[in-house]
């Protein structure tokens, strides 16, 4: 690697020091106190999915360059150049971390590796070598963003076939829009994802609660997050931003896909709006008696809920899919007695968005999370996150789980009572 | 033969004066500039990381819990995590660190006689020797748990040779401490110990012969020797987690 290189990385490593990422690079005494908390390493025993193993990766680079220490002794605290070789660890690492942060509750002083792998992949970015797919999703997402006018008809033109089967599951009132866009003066803004089973659903509980709502015009998901490049992953919440502010809109109700509500949630800062999980929206309907659901409508079948680690551990969204759940059976089986610990489906961190590149390894790499659903004995495999979603469903065909793996808001959808 | 008896008599106290000049050197300028090391660059060190930009976004993970401060704290001093998943090496650590403080108040005591600390009667210095048995066994646990995978492949050598200063350290003061206790070997008292350290913290720094002609003193020599060096080595250590827990896990606790 060459000088002029190495300073450009070490550039955008320093962009990423604040005092938290200070006090994550600079407390570990690797006590191994983490070492069961990866579900990596606990399906496939391999030191490298350690996580104190991982932060140490990015710290030794740390030490070298930003320490007086790794200067003067490095050998004592095993600092390292910054090298080619550095970087194919560093990818490794990166991209066989999901970011669920469980190890964070294993840590005694709670030292958190996702924040640690986000130098890892900046760094990456930085030399090219991060996955390319991830960077294109980002920039198409970007673009849109930038020419809303060129996307505008098809994507109306593709809602309005949607309509249809919205109708299909909830019988409107004659002359209102099945699926509303662009209203301003809503009071909800629903940002959902580019496929139908993330907006019909949906769009028929917003119907059936009579919730003044609108479409936005982008998809939710965060490519800049998964890629870890902190300026497209603020073009990308930007656009939602200004789109719910131009429609005056009061809240803005992410779908399920916990990058992006984690994203909306913490990193939009003030706003004159609130952000809230698609969950917990239909949690309040339920509570308010804005909708009713069957309870019999799943058959007696036991259901158990994967948490999304990006919207119960780190966001927060626990009891209100409990709530939900409690309406839509009387079989309803916990999977981790505290959702803390619930193991990660093996998918976040883009791994899910690589698809076949990452497959072999999302397999092998989520065995305890198969085990874990096993064990609930459950015949219905809820969650709310797209990427876990996707990452279950194949879990269930690898290992022949023989689960209905299920999203949260389909369910209700199903269960709507006229 | 009188010039050969000169000849030894002058290599003799030629000796004694080279161990002298070692023992004044660990007990005096040594041990200043090991403090001098040790606070200036803990007070260096805590400027600069607290004069980075807070965090924008929240670091914290749910279910949340307040008041938060409250759960930092006892995240902080309890180390609830490590209960709950390394139950042994929770106890350890435990009485490792409630060890560790009695030794520095044991060190307080051994400087001057401190009232408020007699609240519970006892003799300097405090615990029975208990606290440097306690101490030596729980840093050779910890020394040993890094010679075993998964803990030794996380370890680099910094791990190893900061329990390894620290266990001489222990080593060396609990001796003196167990000389005393155990062995009725009572030849360096509490008072010569308090007048070499108040003579150190008034600056008029001074080593009666109660502490260097004793057959113990090479305990107290190197005792201090090892202690200095880790003094020097805290403020670049990972040690510095002491200063570092309580705002970490206040992260984690939003």
């Amino acid at each position: 690697m060459d000088k002029k290189t190495r300073d450009d990385l070490l550039k955008l490593f320093q962009s990423k020091l604040d005092e938290a990422m200070r006090l994550y690079l600079e407390t570990c005494t690797r006590c191994g106190v983490c070492t069961e908390a990866c579900h990596a390493y606990a399906s496939m025993g391999q030191v490298k999915y350690i996580a104190a193993y991982r932060h140490e990766i990015v710290r030794r680079i740390y030490k070298r360059y930003f320490k007086g220490r790794g200067r003067v002794w490095p050998a004592v605290g095993e600092a390292k150049e910054l090298s080619e070789m550095a970087l194919d660890e560093l990818y490794e690492a990166a991209y066989s971390c999901t970011g669920c942060r469980r190890c964070m509750v294993y840590c005694p002083f709670g030292i958190d590796t996702q924040m640690l792998m986000s130098i890892a992949k900046l760094l990456l970015i930085g030399a090219h070598t991060e996955p390319e797919i991830l960077t294109m999703l980002a920039d198409t997402s970007i673009e849109k963003g930038r020419s809303l006018a060129l996307f505008k008809e098809s994507f109306l033109t593709g809602i309005k076939n949607l309509e249809a089967e919205v109708v299909k599951k909830w019988r409107m009132e004659a002359g209102e829009t099945a699926i509303p866009i662009d209203v301003e003066g809503a009071d909800l803004l629903y940002v959902a994802l580019a496929g139908a089973h993330s907006i019909v659903p949906a769009a028929a509980i917003f119907d059936a609660a009579g919730e003044n709502w609108t479409l936005s015009f982008f998809e939710a998901v965060n490519f800049g997050a998964f890629v870890g490049d902190p300026t497209k992953t603020r073009l990308i919440l930007d656009r939602i931003v200004q789109e719910a502010k131009r429609l005056k809109v009061k809240e803005v109700c992410i779908c399920e896909c916990g990058t992006a509500f984690r994203v909306m949630k913490q990193l939009s800062g003030k706003q004159p709006f609130e952000v809230s999980a698609v969950t917990e929206v239909h949690a309040r309907y339920l509570r308010e008696g804005r909708i009713k659901v069957d309870k019999s409508r799943f058959k007696k079948k036991p259901i158990t809920y994967h948490d999304p680690c990006q919207i119960a551990r780190n966001g927060g969204v626990i009891d209100e899919p409990r709530y939900i759940l409690e309406h839509l059976t009387g079989d309803f089986q916990e999977m981790s007695p505290d959702p803390r610990y619930n193991w990660c489906c093996g998918g976040g961190g883009g791994l899910v968005a690589l698809g076949e590149d990452t497959l072999d390894f999302r397999m092998k790499s989520a065995k305890v999370k198969v085990d874990q659903v096993k064990a609930t004995g459950a015949q219905i495999l809820a969650t709310a996150c797209e990427n876990c979603h996707t990452q279950l469903s194949n879990l269930n065909d690898h290992y022949q789980m023989g689960v209905d793996v299920r999203f949260l808001s389909s369910m209700v959808a199903d269960a709507l009572v006229q | 033969m009188p010039l050969e008896r000169d000849t030894f008599l002058v290599f003799i106290r030629a000796k004694e004066d080279s161990v002298e000049i070692v023992y004044y050197i660990v007990l005096v300028p040594m041990v200043y500039v090991a403090l001098a090391i040790f606070l200036a660059g803990i007070v260096i060190r805590l400027i600069k990381l607290f004069l980075e930009p807070k965090h924008p976004t929240t670091l914290q993970i749910f279910p949340e819990r307040r008041p938060r401060w409250l759960w930092a704290l006892h995240d902080t001093f309890l180390l609830p995590t490590i209960r709950r998943h390394k139950p042994v090496f929770w106890v350890v650590l435990m009485l490792y660190h409630i060890a560790f403080l009695l030794l520095i108040i044991g060190h307080i005591e051994l400087i001057s006689e401190i009232k408020p600390f007699q609240i519970i009667p006892h003799k300097v210095f405090l615990g029975r020797g208990f606290v440097g048995l306690v101490l030596s066994l729980a840093l050779l646990f910890f020394l040993f748990r890094r010679f075993v995978s998964p803990t030794r492949d996380l370890s680099v050598p910094e791990d190893y040779y900061l329990l390894i200063l620290l266990f001489l350290t222990v080593l060396f003061g609990s001796q003196m401490d167990w000389a005393r206790r155990w062995y009725g070997y009572d030849s360096i008292s509490v008072e010569s110990y308090r007048e070499y350290l108040s003579s150190l913290l008034l600056l008029k720094p001074h080593i009666s012969t109660d502490l260097t002609a004793p057959g113990h003193s090479f305990m107290l020599l190197l005792h201090v020797f090892f202690a200095n060096l880790f003094l020097m080595f805290f403020p670049f250590s990972q040690i510095m987690h002491s200063f570092f827990a309580l705002p970490i896990n206040k992260l984690r606790r939003g």
